[in-house]
């Protein structure tokens, strides 16, 4: 609406200019606030690219019993290339019949011991407590154990990493 | 110097301002109400020694830690400044209690001050928010599974709470963006977002005036000293007395600095700072699908109860001996938090089996199909130094 002598301090005048800052302020803060979030949390909506990783030979590891076996792989963590370490629990239910457990405890991700006297996996937190099979027993987790995903290839144990 | 006074004076309300220092209390106060100065002496605290750690610190993972213990053993005063930083985290999440429980017991967030102590509320949360994010920057072994956990609770939020682990991650893990992220919440948004309020909780505590003790009678509530220089001198000795605690306790118990984060430590027990041993001991008391109870729905009722508070309790001020309701509420409650943070302080920490010896990937290659020679396959074979 044009500005002219008469219409200064009307109501219609009024309402225009109101909306013509909500207008502005509204479009600038969309502008800015949509990439802005979008800078924030995109590390949340990258999905990581699976690969298997080697956690060692299966002879060496043929018979194991709940064997820690720490690992590290190749890894970005933002603009970093970093040797990513884990670590988990390799056995053997028979000849080559490997399990690999996680040791991520499933209530809220500390590192469950295997205890062999208990014949149980402790987690040092909130006691949580799995059995050889990885379910839970007692404590907070609702969730068994993570088994997993491996393959074995020219006699060496994979598992498929995050 | 007068006619500098002159000047401001002609220009600027200072006559507002003496009148609004020197208006006079309420009759009936005592050494509790000082409490809310102590929080922000200590907030100008944590702001100058924070401000000064950063000259030195480097919030990444390859050299946070090392940066902590550069300040802590080379730089002079060093320790003397952490030490103050972190016994003055703890001192303010003390303080800020005892200030919250002192406005409980007098009932000082009622009519008209409600605004007021919702601020606060939201204030508290800021300190927490503050104690959160500033122990991760050390990048130690409690720093880096205190905010596995932490990060993980916040996931227990029903349907996004994984969506807010990886923002608040800044990705699945904990690792370098993480700690760019928390360097940032703690030395940039908090301290803006701790300024605003604080402005506004001393803008409300002036403009509805100090509550004062329930006793007070409406003509006594501006019948006392004046703020300046009476209130203020007591507030002074009672910053000076927790300054010497502060300053002891820097001088003379070192702050400590565990191992270095790592994510594969088979021994480590995490434990959270003393002021989350509460919420971490809750944390093990709801079983399967309840632990979303421990987790979020507990400590929001909590958060949403404080926050109500003065619209659920809109009887008028009485002496805490006439509230029997209320003041039991506020004993369990205190009671139940010391409980929990000292059953958390001592919940069994597991034994590491000696039999448990840790076994290294057996090999030199990664993400590779070839096979390793089968006589790399040594157990104690250091891979980070292999490689």
């Amino acid at each position: 609406m044009k500005r002219t002598p008469e219409n200064i301090g009307q109501p219609e005048r009024r309402s225009f200019l109101k909306g013509g800052i909500a207008f502005i302020g509204g479009l600038i803060s969309f502008a800015i606030g949509v990439p802005l979030i979008g800078f924030a949390i995109s590390p949340a909506l990258k999905k990581g690219s699976k690969k298997w990783v080697d956690v060692g030979i299966v002879d060496l590891l043929k018979g194991s019993r709940y064997k820690k076996i720490n690992y590290t792989f190749q890894s970005k963590d933002g603009w970093v290339e970093i040797n990513k370490k884990r670590s988990v629990y390799v056995t053997d239910k028979g000849d080559g019949d490997f399990v690999v457990f996680s040791r991520v405890c499933t209530h809220l991700n500390c590192l469950v011991r295997w205890n062999e006297s208990k014949g149980q996996f402790l987690c040092p937190c909130h006691g949580g407590v799995f059995d050889k099979e990885g379910n839970v027993v007692a404590g907070p987790p609702s969730r068994p154990l993570e088994r997993m995903p491996l393959k074995v290839e020219d006699g060496v144990l994979y598992v498929k990493e995050a | 110097m007068k006619r500098i006074i002159a000047f401001l004076d002609e220009r600027l309300p200072l006559r507002e301002l003496e009148t609004q220092l020197k208006k006079p209390l309420p009759k009936h106060t005592n050494w509790l109400f000082s409490l809310g100065s102590m929080a922000l002496f200590l907030l100008l605290l944590q702001v100058v020694t924070g401000a000064f750690l950063a000259f030195y610190y480097s919030p990444s993972p390859d050299h946070a830690y090392d940066a902590v213990n550069y300040i802590t053993q080379e730089v002079p005063f060093g320790a003397f400044v952490r030490g103050l930083h972190h016994w003055g985290a703890s001192a303010m999440v003390v303080i800020v209690f005892l200030h919250l429980l002192r406005v409980v017991i007098y009932g000082s967030y009622k009519a008209p001050r409600e605004l007021t102590w919702i601020v606060g509320v939201v204030l508290l949360l800021v300190v927490l928010g503050f104690g959160f994010t500033g122990y991760l920057l050390p990048w130690d072994g409690k720093a880096y599974w205190a905010t596995v956990v932490g990060t993980k609770v916040a996931g227990m939020v029903p349907l996004i709470g994984e969506t807010i682990t990886k923002i608040l991650r800044g990705g699945e893990e904990i690792g370098a963006v993480t700690l760019t992220r928390f360097y940032a919440i703690h030395t940039i948004w908090l301290p803006f977002l701790v300024f605003a309020l604080v402005g506004l909780h001393l803008f409300f505590v002036r403009f509805y005036g100090s509550s004062g003790l329930p006793k007070n009678t409406p003509e006594e509530m501006q019948a006392g000293k004046p703020f300046y220089p009476h209130q203020v001198f007591e507030d002074a000795v009672a910053i000076f007395i927790l300054f010497i605690v502060l300053a002891g306790l820097a001088l003379f118990v070192p702050v400590p600095l565990e191992e270095i984060a790592n994510p594969t430590d088979a021994s480590y027990d995490p434990r959270p700072e003393w002021y989350f041993l509460f919420l971490f001991q809750l944390l093990t008391y709801f079983e399967g699908p309840l632990e979303v109870m421990g987790a979020f729905v507990i400590p929001t009722l909590v958060i949403l109860l404080l926050v109500f508070l003065p619209f659920l309790d809109r009887r008028e001020r009485l002496s805490l001996r006439k509230r029997p309701v209320a003041l039991t509420i506020t004993s369990l409650s205190v009671v139940l938090i010391v409980i929990l943070t000292i059953l958390g302080g001592r919940s069994p920490k597991l034994e590491t089996e000696p039999s448990q010896a840790t076994v290294d990937q057996a090999q030199e290659s990664q993400e590779t199909q070839e096979t390793a020679p089968a006589d790399t396959g040594v157990f104690d074979f250091n891979i980070e130094d292999g490689q």
